[in-house]
Parts: C-alpha cells; sequence; structure tokens
C-alpha cells in the first residue's frame, strides 16, 4: 500500500511543478490570449541567474532564487515592452510568431553566456536526508517546490480575485476595448502579465534547476513539457494549470509505476498523459476550466 | 622604346613570379580538415568543448610545426545538433577541398553515412554508436563503440557479482544512439555472458524516478547500466539517493549499483549529481586528467597554453576533441613521411594501416589507436573509472571486453 501512496506523493508533487511552471503560460494567455512559446527560456533564463547569484556574486541561495524573481520579473517586463508592445491589435498568430522568435533570440543570448553549453548544480540548500513517513518519501526541494506553488496560486488567485491590477487584468482579457473604454491600461496590463509570468518561471526555474541540476537542454525543455498541463488546464484558468498539472503528474507516476517494464510496455509514463489529454479534449474542448466564449452574431 | 618597356615588365613580372612560388614553397602546403558538431543547442554541453579540443590542437601543430612548413586549417562550425545543417556544412567543406572530415552526432552520421562513402572520405565521428559501421567503409569510430562498453561494463559486473546471475537494468536514450548497445548486448548474453536483463527503460525528461526506482527494486534489479547523456542520469542517482537505494560500494545487496557509458559520465555528472554520483562507475577510451599521465599533462599544458579554464582543460570532451584532430594529424604526417600527397585517398589508405607495428598511442586514450580493412574501432581497451571523493578515479587496468569479439 505504501508503494501506492508513495506513486500519489510523487504524482502530486511533480503535478505541483508542472503547474508552477505553466502558470507563465496562463497569466499570458489570461491577459493578451498570446502563448509564450519563449517560456521554457525564461524558466531556464530564472534558473541561471539563481545561480549566478548564489555561486558568482556569494548572494545565499535563498535570497538569490528570491532576487532572480525579482530580477526575470522586470526582465519579462522589458521583452513585453520592447518585443510586444507594438503588436497590440495585430493578428494573434503574429503575436505568437514573435514569441518563437524570441525563443530563438534568448536561446543565442543563453549560449552566449557560459550556461548555454555546461552543466552545473546549485550548492547543497536542503538537507539531504528525504522526510519519510510510513514508507512514503519526498525531498526537501520537492516539498519547497509544493510550497512554492501553493503560495504563487494561493497570491495569484487572491491577486485576481480581490486587487485592483488583478480585475483590471481580468477585464482586459474579457474584452479589451470595454476596458480600455473604462480607463484601463491595456499596454501595462499586458506588461505586467508578462513581468508575472517571468516570476513564476524564475520559480520553476530554481525548482527544477534544483532537481535535475542546471543544464539548458534540461531546463528549457519544460516550456513544452508541460504544453499539454496548460492546454488540460483550459490556457486561462489558473486553478485549471493546478488541477491538470496534479493529474498529469499522477498519469505518469502511475503509468511509470504500474504499467512500464510489464506486458511489454514502455515509456506509458511519456505518452500516456498525452493520450488521456486527446480524450479529455474531446469531451472538453476548452479544457477542463477554459472559458467557454460564446460568439453571437 | 616600346619593345624595351615590354621586356622590363616582362622581367619584372617573371620576377615577381619567382618570388611569389619561392615564398609558397618556403610557406609550405596547408591540408584542410574540417568538423561540424554543436557548438550550441542540444548536446552543446559535449560539442562545445570537443570543438575546442579540436581547435587548440591544430593550433598548436601549426605553432610548434609539427609538420613543419606545412600547415593545418581545420575549419569548425556550430550545426546547433540539426542534421541538414551538417549536411549542408559537410557539402561545404567539400567544396572548400577537405582531406578528412570529423563529424559529431549519431543521427548525423547515419544520416551522412552514403555521403561519406561516395566521397570516398574518411570520417572520425564523436558518435561511438556501432550502427555507423553497418555498411560503411570510410566511417572509424576513434574509441570502442557504445555496444562495446556497454558489453565491457556488463561484463564487469558478471565477473566482479557475488551471488548467481547479476540482474541487470538499462537506462537509455530513447533513439537510435541509445537502443544500439541493447541488442548487442543481448547477443554476448546469448553467447553467454552471465546477467540477465531484466528491463530496459527508455527515459523522458522525468522529474521523479521514484516509480521507477521502486519498480526496479520490486523486480530484484541490482545494477543499472546507462547509455544515455548526463542530466537524466543525474536525476536518477539523486533520486535512487534520496529513496536510500544507491550502493555505497559495488553489488551492495539489496542496493543498486550505478554504471554507464562514455556520454553519462564525467565531470559534467558529478557537476549535476552532486554527491549522488558517488561510486558511479563509467567507462571510456580515453584518460582523464584526475588520473596523471604522459597525455593527461600534455592535454593540461595544451589548455593552459590557449587560456582554458580549469572546467574545460579537465573535460573529458576537450580530450575526445584533442584526441580526434591527434589522429587527423598523424595521419597527415604518416602520408607525407610516405612521400604520398595528402588527399583523401592517401589519408584513408594510412588509417587502416594504422596498426601492429604502425598503430598510433596518442596517449590521451586508455590504449593505441588501431584500424584496419576489418576493424574501424580505434582504442580497442577500455578504462573503469570510479567517481570517489567528486572526481572519477581509474579502477583497475584498462581491459578489452571479451564478449565484442565473440558477437562478431
Amino acid at each position: 500500500m505504501s508503494y501506492f501512496f508513495q506513486l500519489v506523493v510523487s504524482g502530486m508533487v511533480v503535478g505541483s511543478i508542472y503547474a508552477l511552471s505553466a502558470l507563465g503560460f496562463v497569466l499570458i494567455y489570461k491577459s493578451s490570449r498570446v502563448l509564450n512559446i519563449a517560456h521554457g527560456q525564461i524558466i531556464a533564463a530564472g534558473a541561471f541567474i539563481t545561480y549566478a547569484l548564489t555561486v558568482m556574486v556569494g548572494i545565499p541561495l535563498y535570497i538569490a532564487f528570491l532576487l532572480s524573481m525579482i530580477i526575470t520579473f522586470f526582465l519579462a517586463m522589458a521583452v513585453e515592452r520592447i518585443f510586444l508592445r507594438k503588436l497590440i491589435g495585430e493578428p494573434i498568430i503574429s503575436v505568437i510568431m514573435v514569441t518563437i522568435g524570441l525563443m530563438s533570440i534568448l536561446d543565442g543570448l543563453i549560449y552566449l553566456t557560459p550556461f548555454g553549453t555546461l552543466n552545473l548544480s546549485f550548492p547543497p540548500f536542503f538537507p539531504t536526508t528525504p522526510i519519510s513517513l510510513g514508507g512514503v518519501s519526498i525531498s526537501w526541494t520537492q516539498l519547497v517546490g509544493v510550497l512554492v506553488t501553493a503560495v504563487f496560486i494561493g497570491g495569484l488567485s487572491w491577486f485576481f480575485k480581490k486587487s485592483t491590477l488583478g480585475i483590471s487584468m481580468r477585464a482586459v482579457s474579457d474584452d479589451q476595448l470595454a476596458a480600455m473604454s473604462v480607463g484601463i491600461s491595456v499596454p501595462k496590463v499586458f506588461g505586467l502579465a508578462w513581468a508575472l509570468a517571468g516570476m513564476s518561471a524564475a520559480a520553476a526555474g530554481g525548482i527544477i534547476g534544483n532537481i535535475t541540476g542546471l543544464n539548458f537542454d534540461t531546463l528549457h525543455a519544460f516550456g513544452i513539457l508541460v504544453f499539454p498541463v496548460v492546454i488540460l488546464g483550459g490556457l486561462d484558468s489558473i486553478i485549471g494549470a493546478v488541477v491538470a498539472g496534479i493529474i498529469m503528474g499522477l498519469i505518469q507516476q502511475f503509468a511509470a509505476g504500474y504499467l512500464d517494464g510489464n506486458w511489454g510496455l514502455n515509456g506509458t509514463a511519456d505518452v500516456l498523459p498525452y493520450i488521456v489529454l486527446l480524450i479529455l479534449l474531446l469531451f472538453k474542448p476548452h479544457g477542463l476550466f477554459g472559458t467557454h466564449e460564446i460568439e453571437r452574431v | 622604346m616600346r619593345n624595351r618597356r615590354v621586356i622590363i615588365a616582362t622581367i619584372v613580372g617573371a620576377v615577381f613570379a619567382c618570388v611569389a612560388m619561392t615564398g609558397s614553397a618556403f610557406a609550405g602546403n596547408t591540408y584542410k580538415l574540417a568538423i561540424s558538431l554543436a557548438i550550441t543547442g542540444p548536446t552543446s554541453d559535449a560539442g562545445n568543448p570537443y570543438s575546442k579540443g579540436v581547435g587548440d590542437y591544430v593550433k598548436y601543430v601549426n605553432d610548434n610545426k609539427i609538420l613543419g612548413d606545412d600547415k593545418v586549417d581545420c575549419m569548425i562550425r556550430d550545426d546547433a545538433y540539426k542534421t541538414d545543417v551538417t549536411k549542408r556544412n559537410f557539402e561545404e567543406f567539400l567544396d572548400e577541398g577537405i582531406v578528412l572530415y570529423m563529424n559529431y552526432s549519431t543521427g548525423s552520421t547515419l544520416a551522412l553515412k552514403k555521403d561519406f562513402d561516395e566521397e570516398k572520405i574518411a570520417v572520425l565521428p564523436a558518435s561511438y554508436h556501432a550502427g555507423n559501421l553497418l555498411d560503411s567503409n570510410y566511417i572509424l569510430l576513434p574509441i570502442p563503440s557504445y555496444s562495446s562498453q556497454v558489453i565491457g561494463l556488463a561484463e564487469y559486473v558478471a565477473n566482479n557479482h557475488k551471488d548467481g546471475k547479476a540482474k541487470v537494468a538499462m537506462f537509455i536514450h530513447p533513439s537510435a544512439f541509445g537502443r544500439g548497445p541493447v541488442e548487442d548486448l543481448e547477443k554476448a548474453i546469448a553467447a553467454g555472458l552471465n546477467i540477465e536483463i531484466v528491463e530496459v527503460v527508455e527515459h523522458g525528461k522525468d522529474l521523479d524516478n521514484t516509480a521507477m526506482i521502486k519498480r526496479l527494486q520490486s523486480k530484484g534489479v541490482q545494477y543499472v547500466v546507462c547509455h544515455t547523456v548526463q542530466s537524466p542520469v543525474a536525476t536518477f542517482i539523486k533520486d535512487a539517493k534520496r529513496l536510500g537505494v544507491s550502493a555505497s560500494n559495488f553489488g551492495e545487496a539489496g542496493k543498486m549499483t550505478f554504471l554507464g557509458a562514455h556520454y553519462t559520465g564525467g565531470n559534467d555528472l558529478i557537476a549535476l549529481a552532486g554527491d549522488a554520483a558517488e561510486n558511479f562507475f563509467w567507462t571510456t577510451g580515453f584518460m582523464l586528467t584526475s588520473v596523471p599521465g604522459e597525455g593527461t599533462d600534455f592535454q593540461l599544458k595544451l589548455a593552459k597554453t590557449y587560456g582554458r579554464d580549469d572546467k574545460l582543460a579537465n573535460s573529458h570532451n576537450y580530450t575526445s576533441g584533442i584526441m580526434v584532430a591527434q589522429v587527423a594529424v598523424e595521419t597527415i604526417r604518416r602520408a607525407l613521411a610516405n612521400g604520398k600527397a595528402v588527399t583523401k585517398a592517401s589519408l584513408y589508405e594510412e588509417l587502416l594501416a594504422m596498426n601492429g607495428d604502425n598503430s598510433y598511442d596518442p596517449k590521451t586514450t586508455t590504449g593505441p589507436v588501431t584500424f584496419s580493412k576489418t576493424d574501424h574501432e580505434g582504442v580497442d581497451k577500455l578504462q573503469l573509472y570510479r567517481a570517489s571523493g567528486g572526481v572519477f578515479k581509474g579502477e583497475g587496468a584498462a581491459f578489452v571486453p571479451e564478449y565484442v569479439s565473440k558477437i562478431k
């Protein structure tokens, strides 16, 4: 039975980290209806900034982690200001193409630094002994990953429901023209959405980097890897990202635990989440919690 | 008067031509080599230092006049791990008149196999995939193939496991590169190698390997032979350490001993996995700078001469780059010493003659480089290394896997 519970816990932990990685997609899509294809590169950049601050500058890891979130907050805001601001009102496909270009630019910039081709790891920070209870084990990094995700989800949920800025963002998401007519600055909302996405990406980068080590290929791959989570959750739903992340994490762990290696099956942990995604989308084409828009002509 | 001017102009022209010709004779010849590899993009953590190894050794050859007045011009181009770019680079290199080519990835080596044969040009790839050699005359692997490496590791397990038949899992990359050695290891088992493959795991980008580890443990797996790149291995062994299943010494009962082929190990694995890499057993055909010797001293000196940092100087990928350049330059030297013009054909001939008394010991490898018409794997010996105290140290003497010849 402890095997089953271990899979549940591992699945939920992995799912939480997926949700954290997916948040950036959701935040940008929620406000501007744009899919940021360069999200993985921002995740990697966040991880490398944390590393640089802690190893090269000598700042303690937890402060470096917070500082990297602040830095990526402004970096992502600058990216939006430089590359995307002028595209407001242009067809969405044009904006998405720009984010593909942005991905190549960020790739190139990271390869210009030593981080592009080095393998590194954060200095040991958390206790190496895992937390074990009743035969179920979880590492400190994983636990912190879950807590950071919870803080982000809680904070953003409050932000969107209670704060004026958050409500402005929701208004822009619903109808840009109507939002502008009541004095909301759409460009500022877009900038803020990118900035928050940058911040969550840095948090995800720090957690993933702590688990896998710092390798650019591995880190930026998570940008695309969490794409099914975003689609399943419903693109513009924060809660959707969390629920979908956990569903994906659980499917992966159960597939790895019960299917792979049995009856000649292998690699089901990688394939099954996509199969489930396809089936669910047949019944819920807007994802589990996505907004179902009805256009009346 | 007009005739006089023409005569003077002709004489001046002739003198200039003579001076130019004499000058070029003094300057010697330039032989063109080339390599296309992933300096950026996927696997550039290996390709980048590899490119610097090739570049630095060629600079050393020219700066120190290893070929006398002759020079080597090695074109090094980034293909970002994209086969179409590799092909374009290769075609451009051919137009430039290269006499020997060094390739990189498994995918591009397999894709360009026929082109190499058509062009009749010897190729030294950084991919040691045994499949590169099938239906190919011109591809020559610098060190033992991945299959030989995996068989070597399995032999070590079989010879050192204490209690009956060892239960082994393979942890491989989901590609031709990863899958290649599995079939050869199965052949070795059929030929009598005393291990049992319990499961072959093709990994994804996993954040938590708990389910897999518990599953393998429930099947009694005691050894995991990895053949992939460092990053997934690092996550795997970190999880194994967290779950308390990593063996603290080889073959510890009830625990898992991790072993890996060339691209799974080295300083990069330690950089990614930290102390979880302790007791990881790794094999390659290269000498490591943590084991002092003539070749490693040369490598460190070369890195210092060209201003490389410690990380690069001690990278086995830097060693690999140096080694292929060493083989290429030595082949040119031998062609010249034998009075041959340096061409694609003469270099291929010299490479195939590199055996017996003519074998070449670059000192950066665990044994001499030997090629022949029937042997396209250069170095035959493997060295086993074990991670201890944050560095890989030699474990026993270099060896030739016994079952490699049995399955050929």
